[in-house]
């Protein structure tokens, strides 16, 4: 559905896609957190097939918008690393996810 | 919906991961193995103290054993409530079964059919509730222990088999076959030290 801005211009659905979730890693690390409580570090590697580093650097941008909560704790003298998503970021997925439905559902017909 | 169908892929993904390592499989063969000793030597408390012990010991292999190699997760407040649920109902009609077949087994006249045929109806009431773990589970390999305990009555009942030896012949497979996943879960799975690689996250 195409809504009008605040300068009566009118706006397609995939101006609004959230560009942040919308890397595929990304999308990735926040379905995987929507559907759980928390999840540590090594559930979202061994899931997702990522690397440490790629892994660390997705969720460090994350973390920067606010999507997701990263705290780091010891298990003894090991460290543990878990990450949840915020309210923030629930509705953020959930608003990319309803954008990405009216785009998909607004394509023509073949 | 591609979304909701998405979602409901990595839910049952994240769900499945905790079954394979084989461990539940064990922890059932084990009590099923119980089951059958405790007809063997008639210590009839043998499965209920099985089943304690065993479930806190297979919670505590997990954290020694599986969390270190796949990482943890916690589901969200209603995912808990509902496998909780399930649990509860679980064990509830396995404690109504056992009690069910100490009363009828202890009452001074029964049916002759229901001598005959009680432990074909045990073990089918037991693989059911098997089959019903498996269901809501969605862990298929639980369909072929639910048979293998079927069959240890039907191996009485027209091999004459003892009862209880179908019991532990059962058990002792369905052990084996949780080992065996279990050792391939270990090869497929080394342990990783989150600290090991601190330095890529710099």
């Amino acid at each position: 559905m195409r809504t009008d801005n605040s300068r009566g211009e009118v706006q397609e659905p995939i101006t609004k896609i959230d560009k942040l979730i919308h890397e595929p890693s990304r999308y990735t690390l926040m379905a995987y957190l929507y559907v759980v409580e928390v999840a540590d570090f090594l559930f979202l590697l061994r899931q997702t097939g990522m690397t440490w580093g790629n892994l660390s650097a997705h969720l460090s941008k994350l973390e920067v918008a606010g999507y997701v909560v990263i705290e780091k704790e010891f298990l003894g003298k090991k460290p543990h690393t878990t990450v949840r998503l915020t309210d923030q970021g629930r509705n953020a997925f959930e608003e990319y996810r309803g954008n990405m439905k009216r785009v998909l559902d607004n394509l023509p017909a073949r | 919906m591609v979304e909701d169908i998405n979602l409901k892929e990595i839910q049952r993904k994240v769900y499945m991961s905790f079954f394979q390592d084989g461990l539940w499989d064990i922890f059932l063969g084990l009590f099923i193995l119980g089951w059958g000793l405790a007809i063997l030597t008639e210590a009839v408390y043998l499965p209920g103290v099985y089943f304690v012990v065993i479930y806190f010991a297979i919670w505590g292999i997990k954290k020694w054993l599986t969390y270190p190699r796949i990482g943890y997760v916690r589901f969200s407040a209603t995912s808990r409530r509902r496998i909780t649920t399930r649990f509860v109902i679980l064990l509830t009609v396995v404690l109504l079964l056992g009690v069910m077949a100490g009363v009828l087994w202890g009452i001074g006249t029964r049916p002759q059919w229901l001598v005959d045929y009680f432990p074909l109806i045990f073990n089918g009431m037991l693989a059911a509730i098997v089959c019903l773990a498996a269901y809501w589970a969605r862990v298929n390999r639980f369909y072929l222990h639910a048979a293998l305990i079927f069959l240890g009555a039907v191996f009485h009942l027209w091999l004459g088999i003892r009862w209880e030896f179908g019991f532990i012949g059962a058990g002792s497979i369905i052990v084996l076959i949780g080992l065996g996943i279990l050792i391939i879960f270990l090869r497929k799975y080394p342990k990783i030290v989150e600290e090991a690689h601190s330095e890529d996250r710099q």
